[in-house]
């Protein structure tokens, strides 16, 4: 197998993309010389925080900025309203509830200017009618509070992925590769068969790699928080055991480390 | 008893023992007047032979008469008392013209009659003779039982026309009591339906109604308020959780925790956990209760069902639970969201209060869902499960799953039941 990595290539394909006819041209030298494309992981996000409570602002910043990701914070309307009018940014998250002013009218105020910022709604509200509204407006997602950073993170993934990407749908770390479309996980080209939630647990991971992922947020992520099984993580556990084991037999390294007892670790070694 | 039977029963026995009590006194009142008068016809007859003796100095010669029988017998002077006396009187019969038309029958001479008697005395000459006039009292007693059968006719026919008059009447005044009685079985706190103002021309149905309308219109609105203030702290809350569960994500970020630290942080992010669904919970419903929630649409039930039960597979696992299904097709009208809460729940359940190595039982029919699951070897508290903040001693849930699971279903006109047959605990959901 050739592995095209050198940057020059990944821009040139990037630049490519979108039409149908490069579609068909990309995928015929896939076949032609079995090779996989590579598509360009933008390593540096720029996220803007619109939030006013500090704690949940500061602890989000930290969240985000860890990875070297630049990280902006607007605790008001008015400084959200400056910042938005003046950068462009990968992914905005949103609070709706802000003391000066409405945070649908930012969004509004995005979607006027064809902005192409992702934007993700944090929002107290759980009522259907603000997250339709929010996603009818063109916000990307719409997350409730309270939610764990990791869950936070993993969804500005996606949205950046989606912005970025545009119609790719490969995803890749090291010697893995994930197709997001046919939900399928090569190990250098050996297929990994995952169950529907070891695929989520293992994008979960690799979204928040670097990061110490409680169990409480697994849980929530793959069961959804209506399913209170308390202080009862061992079937996580062997979900976990089953991925690694999985993962390892097709060659790969191992990823995934426990954490003092109180979740795991995705790390790249 | 209703207000109308009973008092119609008082009404009745006071009506009947009025008219008895009124029948004898006018019994005894018109035989004293009518023995009056026989009396004073026989005066008159007495009178009669006074003056008869007086005249002739002879005893009158004695008629047969229809009604009159005079005898004199000799008696020894000054030996008889005037009195009256009630006695018999025999009459005669073929001696008249057949004044009686069943006097063929039988060989008797007469019958006995009732009759009234005058004994008295006269003396003619020196010869000293009593005095028996007895007169019929047939015709006085025909009178008397003439005048007795109009008065239990008219009592008979009083009692029926009150029993009707009151039945017709009282049940239509009573007609506005009912109506509020019915509206306040009706009248749910949760709902927007107000109580209908009645229309009544009756005074005291209109105070009640009135009195029911405010009561109504101030439980409601203390119930609004609740409401509002349960929604607003449950609000509130939800940023302090959201800023504690951001400091915990960040602060296991650090490194090189000791056990003990672990430990800690594990307890500390379930209680958050904890205590954010409990928020969530409260903030449902609300939610639920102000029917806030009404994206209604058809659900294929059975494939909701499937989905929902594929998702807690590695919870029934972990507990090595031997889950059983056999589910029909079934759609019902409702919004997603909450079947899948209402569902969610009651697996939920199942699995929590189940043992290791226990039985699920999932069975959905046209009519109704049920599920049934081993556990502890009593029965629950039927109606109290449902009530808010219930929970056994050794739940791990909020207290509110179950209290979420009827509102929902009351929602949707469901009705959510709980069973207990040895071994199983069984709830079923019926299907209107």
């Amino acid at each position: 197998m050739v592995n095209f990595k050198t940057a020059n290539i990944r821009e040139i394909l990037q630049s490519l993309k979108s039409t149908a006819g490069n579609q068909r041209f990309i995928q015929l030298i896939q076949n032609l010389y079995n090779i996989q494309f590579v598509p360009l992981t933008k390593k540096v996000l720029k996220i803007l925080v619109i939030e006013d409570e500090e704690g949940l602002r500061e602890s989000i910043e930290e969240y985000f900025s860890e990875a070297g990701n630049v990280c902006e914070t607007a605790a008001g309307y008015q400084s959200a309203m400056a910042k938005i009018n003046l950068y462009r940014y990968d992914c905005i998250l949103l609070d709706i509830t802000l003391p000066e002013g409405n945070g649908m009218d930012i969004l509004k105020t995005l979607k006027e200017n064809n902005y192409p910022d992702g934007v993700l709604i944090i929002s107290a509200k759980n009522s259907l009618d603000d997250r339709l509204n929010g996603l009818n407006l063109g916000a990307d997602d719409y997350l409730v509070k309270p939610f764990h950073l990791s869950e936070l993170m993993a969804r500005v993934s996606a949205i950046v992925r989606r912005k970025t990407f545009n119609g790719s749908n490969l995803l890749l770390f090291n010697e893995l590769t994930i197709d997001l479309l046919a939900k399928e996980v090569k190990v250098r080209d050996v297929p990994v068969k995952l169950t529907r939630k070891e695929y989520a647990l293992l994008l979960y991971f690799i979204a928040n790699k670097g990061k110490v992922v409680s169990k409480n947020a697994i849980a929530e992520h793959l069961w959804g928080d209506g399913i209170d099984m308390a202080n009862n993580f061992d079937f996580i556990y062997s979900h976990i055991k089953n991925i690694r084991k999985k993962l390892m037999e097709a060659g790969s390294n191992d990823y995934i480390q426990a954490a003092y007892g109180m979740g795991y670790k995705f790390t790249e070694q | 008893m209703r207000l109308f039977a009973k008092y119609n029963r008082v009404n009745l026995i006071t009506t009947v023992i009025v008219m008895l009590f009124t029948g004898i006194v006018y019994y005894q009142a018109i035989s004293w007047i009518l023995n009056n008068q026989k009396d004073n016809d026989l005066n008159v007859e007495e009178q009669e032979i006074f003056n008869y003796v007086k005249i002739n100095h002879r005893l009158p010669q004695i008629f047969e008469s229809n009604d009159q029988q005079i005898t004199f017998t000799p008696a020894k002077p000054n030996s008889v008392n005037r009195e009256y006396i009630n006695t018999m009187y025999f009459k005669k019969w073929n001696d008249d013209n057949g004044h009686r038309q069943h006097s063929q029958q039988g060989k008797k001479e007469g019958e006995f009659e009732a009759g009234r008697g005058l004994i008295s005395s006269v003396t003619v000459g020196d010869k000293y003779y009593k005095i028996l006039i007895v007169e019929s009292k047939v015709e006085t007693e025909d009178l008397i039982r003439i005048i007795f059968f109009i008065t239990i006719s008219v009592i008979l026919f009083l009692l029926l026309v009150l029993l009707i008059i009151n039945r017709l009447i009282l049940n239509r005044l009573w007609k506005p009591f009912y109506g509020i009685m019915n509206e306040l079985r009706l009248f749910n706190i949760a709902d927007n339906k107000e109580i209908p103002k009645l229309d009544t021309a009756i005074d005291e149905f209109k105070e009640l109604n009135r009195a029911v309308l405010a009561m109504a219109a101030k439980a409601k609105y203390d119930y609004k308020d609740l409401k509002t203030f349960t929604e607003n702290a449950s609000h509130e809350l939800l940023t302090p959780i959201a800023v504690i569960n951001s400091k915990l994500d960040t602060l296991i970020q650090t490194e090189n925790f000791s056990e003990r630290q672990s430990k800690i942080l594990n307890d500390l992010y379930g209680a958050v956990s904890r205590l954010n669904r409990l928020n969530q919970s409260l903030l449902l419903l609300v939610k639920i209760e102000n029917r806030l929630l009404h994206d209604q649409e058809m659900i294929n039930f059975r494939e909701l069902l499937e989905e929902m039960i594929a998702q807690f597979d590695e919870i029934f696992q972990d507990k090595n639970l031997k889950v059983s299904y056999t589910l029909n097709d079934k759609e019902i009208y409702a919004t997603r969201y909450l079947v899948e809460i209402l569902l969610s729940n009651l697996i939920s359940n199942a699995i929590r209060h189940n043992y290791n190595g226990g039985e699920i039982n999932i069975n959905l029919t046209n009519e109704r869902l049920v599920i049934s699951n081993t556990g502890g070897d009593m029965a629950l508290p039927d109606e109290k499960i449902f009530t808010r903040f219930h929970k056994s001693s050794a739940s791990e849930g909020s207290g509110l799953g179950l209290t979420i699971s009827r509102q929902i279903c009351e929602n949707f006109n469901f009705s959510l039941n709980y069973q207990f047959q040895p071994p199983f605990h069984i709830f079923t959901i019926e299907f209107k």
